[in-house]
């Protein structure tokens, strides 16, 4: 199989839906997201025990270090599969969207190319061409298709994420100079000059993207004025590839820099989780609150991210997996109930139970999930990265079992506004009725969440080989 | 015997998705499911009982991350299966008295399959072999039991009682959680016997023993309702009284005291068990004193829930682990007769809880009267009945053990000797007198004999019989010979002062009530009335913290910060650029569509460049 397909060709592909029949782009776009799952279980199905699978290199301007030089290791075959599953439901969360349906498509089809770019390039000019080409799509996704606010998130989002890529690219040049490579699996033999200066520039820049503490202020609002299948690829794919970006290059390409800053990252991630979980125990807004807890759960990630141990990445990876499921289908109600009502406030949407109980079940599934009940995938990624994170840091770690009972605050209570007491007057002269596409999506990560919950075992045998094969 | 284990494990959560589609289908069928289903769990239980000789002990590893496996195993020993035995025993006469309680309820299929999983984490937690399945076993009865006590959520009172108990529980959970971590990495396993073994063997640090100790402890707090994380117990009668049964007799607050019980050996080596006596002492206390003066027949008796629990952790506490767990199981049985017993009178008149509306019921319900008097006469501590032995083993252990025989054990015997004095006055007001509210009276029903009477008689039964098994329950739960821990005198004067007591409580609340409405009216007793009322007023104490201080102000400066300061920042130099770069703004259009099709078109140049110019390998 030519990987270029896979990169590029929803970029043509996209410009097909446009122009095709109004009413097609859909199909396109399913058939496409089904197309990239099936190539990322062949791709996982080729992989070797250990490495990159090279499948291709192109553009050999070797003066330049130009060379697109797309590779696959287990992780990133992880990340694709994460991607191309959320690609699907996304689709297909996205099946009612009424206002210019062929181009909304379009832009969703335009954003799988790039995306699958960053997880295949080993490439570091490249990854981050793929790093800022998903910005685009993304930004017109968010100023066309958002809330009443959309411009001015589409703005910030924008402007934030791009000032942090220049960082990033700014230390890849420095890479560059020093090393005299662009590619991502030397750098780690050769000799920096300034390893220090790089790493926090990289570090920075995906502190931006996953987000963490002080840089996470553009997320609340783009997910908030983001349509929700939107917030989906935001929480469930964006932030991954912050996630995944620091994984791969601030720990596994710098080693003795991630060694030496480690610290600095699991105090970061500390913050952002204790502090996103009160901003979202103050919060009213209901998609607000659920953004704040997503920044939460990535904190917990940077945590399990910092232990450095294949324990803890192994963790970390199952909570990213897990939290992009679980607050998936939180932001999926929260846009619904916007859609319908709108309203954002809980406070004026008491009594859904009543009205939607089949909705109102799976809130509160996702909800129980993301507070880290056990039977649950939230639960498991609590577990795991609390185990690590005591082992390599000590009994200290024992303050992230804290921030589950934030997350228990805010959720309860949520149930409590939203779920229960009276039928608001609002919610009673709404239709509440979810169109079935959506209903299904949601049922879709559910089982997933409940599956994995309960049997974690078969998703950690994807994830184990990725951190015990001696990529450490 | 393991595939019985393993069945007994998962029929409940089966049953309750049956319970649930059986009752979308047919309103009937869900409770008919809930009482097969609990008829043979209950029948299954018994089998494992008469056939166990040795301990159910099954491995299983639960996943591996990274390097690190997480077990999953079933062990079952005499204490898993009296557990079991309470737990299904207790659970299939509570199914089988919802019948009548819940028939009038539309939502009879959500009813029984909260019921039926309810009962699935309990028997999950106390056949757990690890620490991992118990907590998955104790969350699980978490969320049951928010469910079920929000089980009426559309009216606001249920519904915020759901709340409360969840994060009064989660509260302590989250130490429980973190004593997991602390545990795997001190020890580097979670099994619970290992852990007895080791700590008895002295193969744990003992501070960091200690600690993990009181983690674990402040989790059984949260569970079982002490001070200070009670409230929620006394919230939880807002759920329906079958509910209250479940929680109080059957299964989930017993589980703080299994815990404790299930790492005696933990508990004795780090020295911990005199903080589980201390905590018991002052909340068997607070529970006693704030039966005496509730006007909820059901607040009466969580109240009282509260203080016996805290007599069987003293049992505990006090280094006798026979004394404690045969206090959990005595209070198990009289518990649940109690509280069915209360929602066959709250049933008949037509739901109404208040005590000062009712009374003369003895004359209508006698059957109902009688049972509960037993279930009376057994929490107070009157022999034959089982109360009377293991509260009475509870406080001569309390008062012989030279750590707790000071303040804790004056505090033990006094919250035991109160117990005659609420149940009497619940008792008396509900049965004894003339009606207070005659409509009331003449409008109450005659409970169903099969469906109401049948369980209390069993149950009332058991609670009897219990009495004379007292040594060979002993020694099943613990493999302990029962504690002989008679004290001369202790026991006539513990009699005594009973039956001193119950004279007053028949002449006060019985004979003159009209003496007690003009002594509760005096400024003094007034104020202590309101104090004692309230519970102490903890929960207006946790309530205003966590408004006040967390939100209000924690959460609240963290608002501030990120719109203020961090947003601000951005905002800010976002507004320096923009007047910076005001002057060059007009070069470009701003057209969107634009963008895109320059995005595409550069897209395509560049691939038909790769695909012409070398793209193949």
């Amino acid at each position: 199989m030519n990987p270029l397909y896979l990169v590029f060709g929803p970029i043509l592909l996209s410009l097909i839906a446009y122009i095709s029949p109004q009413g097609w782009g859909k199909y396109i776009a399913l058939a496409l997201f089904g197309f990239l799952m099936k190539s990322s279980i062949t791709l996982y199905t080729l992989l070797p025990a250990h490495g990159y699978l090279m499948l291709g290199r192109y553009l050999r301007i070797d003066p330049l270090g130009f060379t697109l030089s797309l590779q696959v290791d287990q992780l990133s075959v992880v990340m694709l599969l994460l991607t191309a599953l959320l690609l699907l439901l996304v689709a297909l969360s996205s099946w009612s969207v009424a206002k210019n349906s062929n181009a909304y498509f379009a832009l969703l089809i335009l954003f799988a190319g790039p995306i699958f770019g960053v997880f295949m390039s080993t490439n570091l000019l490249w990854f981050f061409i793929f790093w800022e080409l998903t910005l685009i799509p993304m930004f017109f996704l968010i100023g066309f298709w958002g809330a009443e606010r959309r411009i001015y998130a589409a703005m910030k989002f924008f402007l934030y994420t791009h000032f942090a890529s220049m960082l990033i690219l700014l230390a890849f040049f420095l890479i560059r100079q020093q090393s005299g490579v662009f590619d991502m699996t030397l750098v780690r033999e050769s000799m920096l000059a300034t390893p220090t200066l790089i790493w926090w520039l990289l570090f920075i820049g995906f502190a931006v993207k996953m987000p963490l503490f002080p840089f996470h202020t553009w997320l609340p609002d783009a997910h908030v004025q983001a349509p929700a299948p939107v917030s989906v690829l935001l929480a469930g794919v964006l932030l991954k590839m912050g996630a995944y970006a620091m994984i791969r290059m601030g720990i596994l390409m710098l080693p003795e820099s991630a060694e030496r800053f480690a610290v600095i990252l699991l105090v970061i991630g500390l913050i952002t989780l204790f502090y996103a979980a009160l901003m979202a125990l103050y919060e009213t807004h209901l998609k607000k609150m659920v953004a704040y807890s997503s920044i939460s759960h990535m904190g917990l990630v940077a945590v399990g991210i910092a232990t450095l141990s294949a324990s803890g990445l192994s963790a970390a990876l199952f909570e990213m997996i897990g939290h992009a499921l679980i607050i998936s289908p939180l932001f999926l109600i929260a846009g619904f109930l916007h859609h319908r009502t709108g309203s954002w406030q809980m406070k004026e949407m008491s009594g859904l139970m009543q009205r939607a109980p089949y909705l109102s079940a799976l809130f509160m599934l996702a909800g129980l999930a993301a507070l880290g009940l056990p039977g649950t995938m939230g639960f498991i990624g609590e577990l795991t990265i609390l185990l690590s994170a005591i082992d390599a840091y000590g009994v200290v770690m024992a303050l992230v079992a804290i921030g589950s009972i934030l997350s228990a605050g805010y959720l309860i209570r949520s149930f409590r506004k939203v779920l229960h007491g009276e039928c608001s007057p609002l919610l009673a002269q709404s239709d509440l009725r979810p169109d079935a596409a959506l209903l299904a999506t949601l049922v879709i990560f559910a089982a997933l969440i409940v599956f994995f919950g309960l049997w974690p075992g078969p998703l950690f045998d994807l994830i184990n080989p990725v951190f015990n094969g001696g990529a450490l | 015997m393991n595939s019985i284990a393993v069945t007994i494990l998962l029929l409940p959560f089966a049953g309750a998705a049956a319970a649930y589609l059986f009752g979308k289908w047919h309103k009937g069928l869900a409770f008919w499911t809930a009482e097969i289903v609990g008829i043979i769990l209950f029948a299954l239980t018994l089998y494992l009982y008469a056939g166990s000789t040795a301990a159910i002990d099954i491995d299983a590893t639960w996943f591996t991350f990274g390097t690190i496996s997480l077990p999953f195993g079933i062990y079952i020993d005499g204490l898993s299966i009296v557990m079991l035995l309470i737990a299904t025993g207790l659970g299939m006469l509570d199914i089988h008295f919802a019948h009548d309680y819940m028939a009038d309820d539309p939502d009879q299929a959500r009813y029984y399959a909260k019921v039926l999983f309810f009962i699935g984490g309990m028997l999950l937690l106390v056949s757990a072999k690890e620490m991992t399945g118990l907590f998955v076993g104790w969350e699980f009865m978490g969320l049951a039991s928010y469910l079920l006590i929000a089980f009426w959520y559309r009216k606001p009172a249920p519904a915020d009682a759901g709340v409360a108990a969840f994060l009064y529980t989660r509260f302590g959970d989250i130490f429980l959680f973190a004593a997991i971590g602390l545990l795997f990495y001190f020890t580097r396993t979670l099994d619970l016997e290992r852990l007895n073994a080791m700590a008895a063997a002295g193969a744990i640090d003992k501070d960091a023993a200690y600690v993990i100790a009181l983690f674990i402890f402040a989790a059984a707090i949260g569970k079982s309702g002490q001070f200070p994380l009670f409230p929620w117990l006394m919230r939880a009668m807002e759920g329906p009284t079958t509910v209250s049964a479940l929680i109080h007799g059957a299964t989930m607050v017993n589980s703080g005291i299994y815990i404790v019980a299930r790492l005696f050996d933990f508990y004795t080596a780090a020295g911990a068990l005199i903080v589980v006596a201390g905590f018991a002492a002052l909340s068997a206390v607070i529970g006693a004193t704030g039966a005496l003066v509730q006007r909820e027949m059901k607040k009466v008796l969580a109240y009282s829930t509260m203080s016996h629990l805290s007599l069987a952790f003293l049992g505990l506490g006090a280094g006798s682990l026979a004394a404690g767990m045969t206090h959990l199981v005595n209070h198990a049985v009289f518990k649940a007769l109690l509280f069915l017993g209360a929602g066959a009178v709250i049933l008949a008149a037509h739901h109404t809880k208040d005590m000062f509306r009712l009374g003369g019921l003895g004359r209508t319900m006698p059957l109902v009267a009688f049972f509960m008097g037993m279930g009376a006469l057994s929490l107070s501590g009157i022999p034959p009945f089982s109360g009377f032995y293991s509260k009475d083993a509870v406080l001569a252990s309390t008062i012989i053990q030279s750590q707790t025989h000071g303040m804790i054990a004056v505090l033990g015997v006094i919250a035991g000797l109160l117990s005659i004095v609420y149940i009497g006055r619940l008792w008396m007001f509900i049965f004894a007198g003339a009606p207070r509210d005659r409509a009331l009276f003449d409008s109450v029903r005659s409970p169903s004999k099969f469906w109401t009477i049948l369980p209390l008689g069993i149950m009332a039964l058991v609670t009897l019989i219990l009495g004379f098994f007292q040594a060979p329950l002993s020694h099943y739960l613990t493999g302990q010979p029962v504690t002989e821990h008679h004290i001369e005198g202790l026991l006539p004067f513990l009699l005594s002062t009973l039956a001193l007591l119950a004279l007053l409580v028949y002449f006060f609340y019985g004979r003159r009530p009209d003496l007690t409405a003009k002594a509760a009216a005096q400024p003094l007793m007034k104020s202590l009335h309101q104090v004692l009322f309230n519970g102490y007023y903890i929960e207006a104490m946790i309530t205003w913290f966590s408004k006040n201080i967390i939100i209000g102000a924690v959460a609240a400066t963290a608002e501030w910060i990120d719109r203020r300061v961090i947003d601000g920042a951005v905002n800010g130099s976002v507004r320096a650029a923009q007047a910076a770069f005001a002057l060059f703004s007009h070069t470009h259009g701003g057209k969107t569509g634009g963008y895109t099709g320059a995005m595409i078109a550069g897209a395509a140049v560049i691939l038909l460049l790769f695909l012409i110019a070398g793209g193949v390998r």
